[in-house]
């Protein structure tokens, strides 16, 4: 498998706090990696670090070969390292259509020049329709963002992810605070995404979930990786049980 | 029309430019303004010392006027990049009282005496509320048209985004300062050019012109009309501008009452219609509407 991401000795600091404490990361081409980790491992944390929400306070990220730590969101989006939000970040006062069109622009967006390109074109609006579909989210299409569910819209963000034709997708917690039969849309979706051979970092709570739908998983503890390796042996990793339900009191 | 209807019209006229102006920056791009008329004055004064002092041509001045604007905009918009929106709402409210000062105290500004402006000639006649008007509502109608264009661009994307969600538009590729320091010199310029046609129609301008009262006057415009559309703050800035005049005839009060009325007007809107008068949401526009699709028959869509 060739080597899509690299990440090397990545740290995040915050003051005195270590989110992000060295951490070595590979993602290869048309691989699942999960994430999982308690809460405050800092899953979060090294997404912002690698999509350039936060400048890394030491480390490497190396994606296709290029350098490209401590560069902008803006800049990230545009080489290919897309990304969804815990918190779902709708454009509100937008339809659902509206939303994928503005991601569909991630080349566009140049400035003073993108004024003089418009925005609805036919082949931009197809585009739109044909991710809406493959999310399921066609019955939603004309509905204001802020007007639709909280289902609806973690697929909207995966839809506008999507529909910038990324190189690496990384989503965090794509089902949280979703019902059952939710969750299942969303994973059914991460699983066709799979079938199409494309490369995905997951961080999901749900551990039947990552289980399901990851070919290898990293455990982050503190800003540290504590284990990594397919999902049966992550499973039965000592250090994880800890890390997950707390350490066995040894009186 | 008489001399008053068209004296009437050609501030209406000014103050629906500043709302239209002030919309590109609130109203698309989401950015807390509360100083629109320290530009409109950096836009009028420019104008005028160029013409006065320097005897530039009148629409020479009237463009390095917009375009002086325009650059103290841009250093407001790096300044805005540090700010959240509440912060940047009082900086904008500081530099309108620090540029009423300026205005108020340098020696090239006329100071207290404020600086009276040769009206220009037209063809050899000398211009008048008249002409101005129709100046005037050239300007409204090209920037009405330009910013059609750009909501139907990238551009006009990539600011319907910010607004909503900065964080989320820079994840789809949006540079979002860049964005936000254009938005802040496209609607300080057009302020400025504002300001410059002002100038040279009153004949004299103060610095009272252009106090902290006129910005809320201008905002009060933008949110009664229906802020981020473009009728909105158009109608919004007739019905505040004409409303007072017409009013006079019955009684004193709302012009004597101005500011009172605009800021009481301001705060209803803003609890109980936040869309506006006339935004998408409004009963009006949607009252209209349904009249206008059972007279025509037609299902149109709401626009």
């Amino acid at each position: 498998m060739n080597e899509l991401m690299r990440v090397e000795d990545l740290k995040m600091y915050f003051g005195g706090l270590k989110a992000i404490d060295g951490l070595d990361l590979v993602i290869n081409e048309g691989e699942t990696l999960g994430i999982i980790g308690p809460n405050g491992a800092g899953k979060t944390t090294l997404f912002n670090a690698i999509c350039g929400v936060y400048k890394p306070t030491g480390g490497k990220v190396i994606f296709k070969g290029q350098e490209v730590q401590g560069q902008p969101a803006y800049v990230m989006a545009r080489k290919g390292i897309a990304r969804t939000f815990q918190i779902s970040k709708p454009l509100a006062d937008l339809t659902i259509l509206d939303n994928v069109v503005a991601a569909a622009g991630v080349h566009e967006y140049t400035g003073m020049r993108s004024y003089f390109r418009k925005s609805h074109t036919p082949e931009v609006i197809a585009k739109a329709e044909a991710v809406l579909e493959e999310t399921g989210l066609t019955e939603v299409r004309d509905k204001k963002a802020s007007d639709v569910s909280l289902g609806y819209l973690r697929r909207l963000e995966i839809a506008r992810v999507l529909v910038t034709d990324p190189e690496l997708i990384m989503l965090d917690e794509p089902c949280a605070g979703l019902s059952n039969f939710a969750i299942n849309e969303v994973t059914e979706l991460i699983l066709k995404l799979k079938e199409r051979k494309k490369s995905i970092v997951l961080i999901e709570h749900n551990l039947p979930i990552t289980m399901k739908v990851c070919d290898r998983i990293m455990v982050l503890s503190y800003g540290k990786k504590i284990a990594e390796g397919p999902p049966e042996v992550v499973k039965h990793d000592k250090q994880v049980i800890e890390a997950y339900l707390g350490e066995e009191d040894e009186a | 029309m008489s001399a008053y209807v068209f004296s009437i019209s050609a501030t209406a006229a000014v103050f629906v430019l500043l709302a239209l102006s002030l919309n590109i920056i609130t109203g698309y791009a989401g950015q807390a303004m509360m100083g629109q008329a320290a530009f409109f004055g950096i836009g009028a004064y420019t104008a005028a010392i160029l013409t006065e002092t320097y005897h530039v041509n009148f629409w020479l001045a009237l463009i390095l006027g917009m375009l002086f604007t325009g650059l103290c905009g841009a250093v407001l918009g790096l300044i805005s990049l540090r700010l959240q929106a509440d912060f940047l709402a009082i900086t904008t409210i500081g530099i309108n009282f620090v540029m009423v000062a300026l205005f108020n105290n340098m020696s090239i500004t006329g100071a207290s005496l404020g600086l009276n402006v040769t009206k220009p000639s037209f063809f050899g006649r000398q211009m008048g509320n008249q002409e101005f008007f129709f100046l005037t509502l050239i300007v409204i109608v090209i920037v009405c048209l330009l910013i059609v264009k750009m909501r139907r661009s990238w551009f006009g994307m990539a600011l319907a985004s910010i607004n909503n969600d900065a964080a989320a538009a820079r994840s789809f590729g949006i540079d979002v300062s860049r964005y936000q320091i254009l938005a802040f010199i496209i609607g300080t310029a057009i302020a400025g050019l504002a300001g410059g046609i002002y100038a040279h129609r009153m004949g004299y301008i103060a610095s009272s012109d252009f106090a902290f009262t006129v910005s809320i006057q201008i905002l009060s415009m933008v949110v009664i009309g229906g802020i981020g559309t473009i009728r909105g703050p158009i109608l919004g800035a007739l019905l505040l501008s004409v409303l007072p005049e017409a009013l006079r005839f019955v009684s004193d009060f709302v012009s004597d009452y101005r500011s009172l009325v605009y800021g009481g007007l301001l705060v209803l809107m803003v609890r109980f219609m936040p869309g506006g008068l006339f935004g998408s949401s409004s009963p009006i526009v949607r009252g209209s509407l349904w009249v206008f699709r059972k007279i025509t028959g037609k299902g149109g869509a709401a626009a």
